[in-house]
């Protein structure tokens, strides 16, 4: 043989995956001959062909007569064990009934309580991932900078789109879709009859970006034309009866930006329900700019933009190229404008931005939640962790004759881990019942529609059971299977008391997190009063509130004259855009003369009609509000007092202000500061424009008569715009609405620290019963040699008050960071009051004696004699 | 005939390890046998064989030399049962006999 040969080497992969298929004990003899077919081959053939040689000898000595066996005989043998240990543990479950009990109810309330959180959790992780490009998927969003600080918009000009697609490589795709702002509604009409839409402006490529699904229709079609729609499949029913003959129809369809006729010329299916769009009727973005040309036009934001970027695109890299996209585009003289893009999924949970920078969002509640989640089954695994081990004493003889007899540790924490993961499955099959008997009940309050779907979440769930018998078990595991035999087996073994600082421990830890919970819960629901209760500076109970929806722009003083002849209404009156949504604004105000220093600020700058400061109950401090007796318009506008402060301006009245260079505006009154939008926001200073058309209509209803008036401005409404569909809502309930995110937090922290609670007491409850146990012939003794009753409850009950006050003092600065860190989300917070802390203490605090009490007493009570005889 | 089936394959892997006598490791059976068989073999193919006559009880085996062909691995030397001495004996005459009984038609 050549020595150049001897270093040439058989594929090395093959070699591996010989070594590792092949059985241990034919590893040498098989390996040797496949090697020595390798050289000879070398002797007469090329490498390439001796090493492809070698690789098929590999893989045709996989058979199963030489490969290593999946099951091996020593398997057989635990199968038995395995067999052994469900019986020792079923016996176990039917000898400690109350053990089992107390351990299956806490393990099942905590899995269930986890699965509902998981599945909650879950659904708000899927929110908008359906995208088929997702991960490419991208929305621009813009930083607006100017002195006061930075504005995310997740608007921006309805050209980007293109101009991003023109100029930047990476980009595949890209689409403008109407803003928030810039949303159709209405109602469509077919037939004399009339339905509501949720119209969406879309781009004419929207169904290659997004992964809606297109039912009827070519998707490159469909939208090319700018007088087509596209209804859901839902919609198409209910006008037509039947999607396949909506095709071709036409509608009208009255919003306030047109009032024309549509041709449907295609069906989708309604976005899934974990889509965070919602719309139910689509068209061409072309219609919006010819309504209002800004929309095409690179200083407007009427668009959101989309963009799928190529795969393997650094983002980072990317925003960087973007960011100047748009200087010398759109002009900006005191501002400046940032682009950057933020994953489309992305949006749903991280979409909060703090000056500039992501920060939170609905992301919070999600951490909260499974926080809360991980916390609960951790309090349930405390309590089988703190039974088993307390009941060691009646394992100990087990333990010891089966080590005597030779079983090793392993075996022993194989069986200890068995029987808790046993436990956890069978808590699993509670705990589904559970599930599936309050999801109703659970949706209402979440406002979710969530499912159990076994299918989808068998994996997940099966891991979280597995996991959480594994967690509850290894610690009884390990600290059964150390015991010595021989000690064990002499009786030696009497000092269990080593490990009860780790049982005390453990319930100090779901003492503390039940006494958070408690504070959590009580700061929340202070919180949420507190809101419901503020002062806001205005009136909201008895007023009825509705939009307007039609396309042209008509006096709404004939409607108001015939709601005035309506006995119930004691005032109207009208605002542009969302009174409650408090975000209409503008800048560009003067109040200096001469200089453009003070131009930046930006106001909230409501936009209301006559009537609307009256109908509010808006205190009106000086000068005067807007009246039909006076002229007013654009030249007349009524500050808040915030804003008067921060004008320096003494006297405001007669005063004028200069907006955009050359509107001169009279300040005719001043208001007193009111809350214009949610408690998230701080009461700022303020500029009432006038404005005659606003949309939303306030109507002050005389209390006692809110049904009949109701009834009465539908008639109006209805009589005065034909074709439009009436809407109304109560602005308290709105104002309602504004927290609803926090109102389900709220609802669901109660539940979940309600069952944490019940949780907690039940792994007390046990305790408590094994102690008194243990020591009933200890009691007995004592009551023989003169002790009362109540000494023998105290003594039971000091060692648990002891734990329970510990965990209090540490659970309170604890409880006090975490729910000041949630305060603060809140422009206008409660303050954090020393009694929710008195109350959260105390409460666990008599919870724990009441369950331990039951026990005590049970024990101080019995006859001595009974606990003393059998010895 | 007994219960344990010899196939056919097993049956020529036998009787070659029968003829190599002290030689007879897996390659050099590959070897022997291609050579009379007139086709290629795989070392997986032998060795399944070999493997599942020993467990049959038809071969014993024990480690032999090992050599720098080998990677310094060693072989492993068959042998032959007196009991598939019988089974191979057996098999044999009941070919023979069936031989014996055709008739002359099918060699021709």
């Amino acid at each position: 043989m050549n020595d150049h040969l001897k270093d040439i080497r058989p594929p090395r992969w093959s070699q591996r995956l010989l070594r590792f298929f092949l059985r241990k004990e034919y590893l040498e003899e098989i390996e040797g001959d496949i090697d020595e077919v390798f050289k000879d081959c070398l002797e007469q053939n090329s490498i390439r062909k001796a090493r492809r040689l070698y690789s098929r000898e590999v893989i045709k000595a996989i058979r199963p007569a030489l490969i290593k066996r999946l099951i091996n005989t020593q398997k057989l043998n635990y199968l038995s064990m395995l067999q052994h240990n469900l019986l020792i543990t079923f016996r176990g479950f039917r000898r400690h009934k109350t053990t089992f009990l107390i351990n299956l109810i806490g393990l099942s309330t905590g899995l269930a309580a986890a699965l509902l959180i998981f599945l909650w959790v879950d659904d708000e992780r899927s929110v908008d991932t359906f995208h088929e490009k997702n991960d490419q998927l991208y929305w621009i969003k813009a930083n607006f900078e100017n002195d006061d600080g930075i504005i995310t918009w997740d608007y921006t000009s309805g050209r980007l789109a293109q101009g991003l697609l023109d100029d930047f490589p990476e980009v595949e795709e890209a689409i403008r879709v109407g803003n928030g702002f810039n949303r159709p509604r209405g109602s469509i009409g077919y037939n004399e009859n009339h339905f509501l839409a949720n119209g969406l402006f879309v781009g004419k490529n929207f169904f290659d970006v997004m992964s809606y699904q297109l039912l009827i229709g070519n998707p490159k079609e469909v939208l090319q034309d700018k007088s087509s729609v596209l209804l859901t499949e839902w919609l198409a029913e209910s006008i037509f009866g039947n999607a396949e003959q909506a095709i071709g129809k036409t509608i009208s369809w009255e919003t306030r930006f047109f009032n024309r006729e549509f041709v449907v010329s295609g069906i989708y299916k309604a976005p899934p329900k974990n889509s965070s769009k919602r719309f139910n009727i689509i068209l061409n973005y072309e219609n919006l700019i010819d309504r209002d040309r800004w929309a095409g036009e690179w200083n407007g934001g009427y668009a959101q933009t989309y963009v799928v970027l190529k795969e393997g695109t650094d983002i980072d890299l990317f925003n960087q190229k973007i960011a100047r996209y748009l200087d010398g585009k759109a002009t900006m003289e005191s501002f400046t404008l940032t682009l950057f893009a933020q994953q489309y999924s992305k949006n749903y949970l991280h979409g909060k931005f703090t000056n500039g920078v992501q920060d939170g969002g609905r992301i919070e509640n999600v951490k909260l939640f499974t926080f809360i989640g991980i916390f609960i089954l951790a309090i349930a695994c405390i309590n089988f962790m703190n039974l088993s081990t307390a009941q060691a004493s009646k394992k100990l003889k087990e333990v010891g004759v089966k080590k005597a007899v030779g079983a090793k540790r392993g075996v022993l924490v194989f069986q200890f881990l068995s029987e808790s993961v046993l436990l956890a499955l069978i808590s699993l099959i509670v705990s589904v019942g559970i599930v599936a008997l309050v999801l109703p009940e659970f949706n209402a309050i979440s406002g979710k529609s969530l499912e159990l779907e076994f299918q989808r979440y068998a994996l997940p769930i099966l891991s979280i059971v597995l996991l959480t018998g594994i967690f509850a078990g290894s610690y009884p595991a390990f600290y059964l299977s150390g015991f010595k035999p021989v000690a064990v087996l002499k009786g030696t073994l009497t000092n269990l008391r080593g490990e009860e600082w780790i049982r005390k421990g453990l319930v100090v830890v779901q003492f503390g997190l039940s006494v958070i919970f408690i504070i959590g819960v009580i700061a929340i629901n202070q919180q949420i009063k507190f809101t419901e209760q503020k002062s806001l500076g205005y009136d909201r109970e008895a007023i009825l509130t509705f939009r307007e929806r039609g396309s042209k722009f008509r006096s709404p003083q004939p409607f108001f004259n015939e709601l005035k002849k309506i006995p119930g209404v004691i005032s109207a009156g009208n605002v542009s855009g969302d009174f409650l949504a408090g975000d209409d604004n503008n800048n560009g105000f003067s109040w200096l003369e001469g200089t453009k220093e003070d131009d930046n600020h930006l106001f909230q700058c409501p936009k209301i009609g006559f009537g609307l400061i009256e109908t509010l109950g808006l205190e009106i401090i000086a000068g005067r509000s807007f009246s039909p007796d006076f002229q007013d318009g654009i030249h007349t506008i009524i500050i808040n007092e915030a804003a008067a402060e921060f004008m320096e301006i003494d006297d405001p009245i007669g005063k004028t202000i200069t907006w955009t260079d050359d509107q001169k505006m009279e300040i005719i009154g001043v208001v007193k500061n009111f809350q214009y939008g949610s408690l998230h926001n701080k009461i700022e200073p303020l500029i009432f424009q006038f404005r005659r058309s606003g949309k939303q209509y306030l109507i002050k209803m005389r209390p006692g008569t809110e049904v009949e008036t109701i009834d009465q401005v539908q008639k109006v409404f209805e009589a005065m715009h034909p074709g439009q569909i009436f809407v109304p809502s109560l602005l308290a309930d709105d104002y309602t609405e504004l927290y609803h995110v926090e109102n389900k937090v709220a609802n669901l922290s109660n539940y979940m620290a309600g069952i944490a609670i019940i949780i907690s007491c039940l792994g007390l409850f046990g305790l408590a019963a094994f102690t008194a146990e243990r020591r009933a012939k200890e009691i007995g003794i004592r009551k023989i040699l003169g002790a009362s009753q109540l000494t023998i409850v105290g003594l039971l009950t000091k060692v648990f008050t002891k734990t329970v006050l510990v965990a209090v003092v540490i659970a309170l600065p604890l409880g006090y960071y975490l729910v000041n860190t949630w305060l603060q989300n809140f422009a206008y917070a409660i303050e954090l009051q020393w009694w929710f802390f008195l109350i959260a203490g105390a409460s666990a605090l008599f919870v724990a004696w009441l369950t331990v009490g039951f026990q005590t007493f049970r024990a101080a009570t019995i006859n001595p004699a009974q606990s003393l005889r059998n010895e | 005939m007994k219960k344990t089936k010899l196939g056919e394959f097993e049956e020529l892997v036998l009787m070659t390890v029968v003829v190599l006598q002290e030689e007879a490791y897996g390659v050099e059976i590959k070897r022997e046998l291609e050579e009379r068989l007139n086709e290629t073999l795989s070392v997986g193919s032998i060795q399944s064989a070999l493997k599942r006559m020993e467990e049959k009880g038809f071969l014993t085996s024990e480690f032999g030399e090992a050599t720098q062909k080998r990677g310094g691995k060693r072989k492993r030397i068959y042998s032959a049962t007196p009991y598939a001495h019988r089974v191979l004996k057996e098999m044999k005459d009941v070919r023979s006999q069936l031989w014996a009984a055709m008739p002359n038609v099918a060699t021709s």
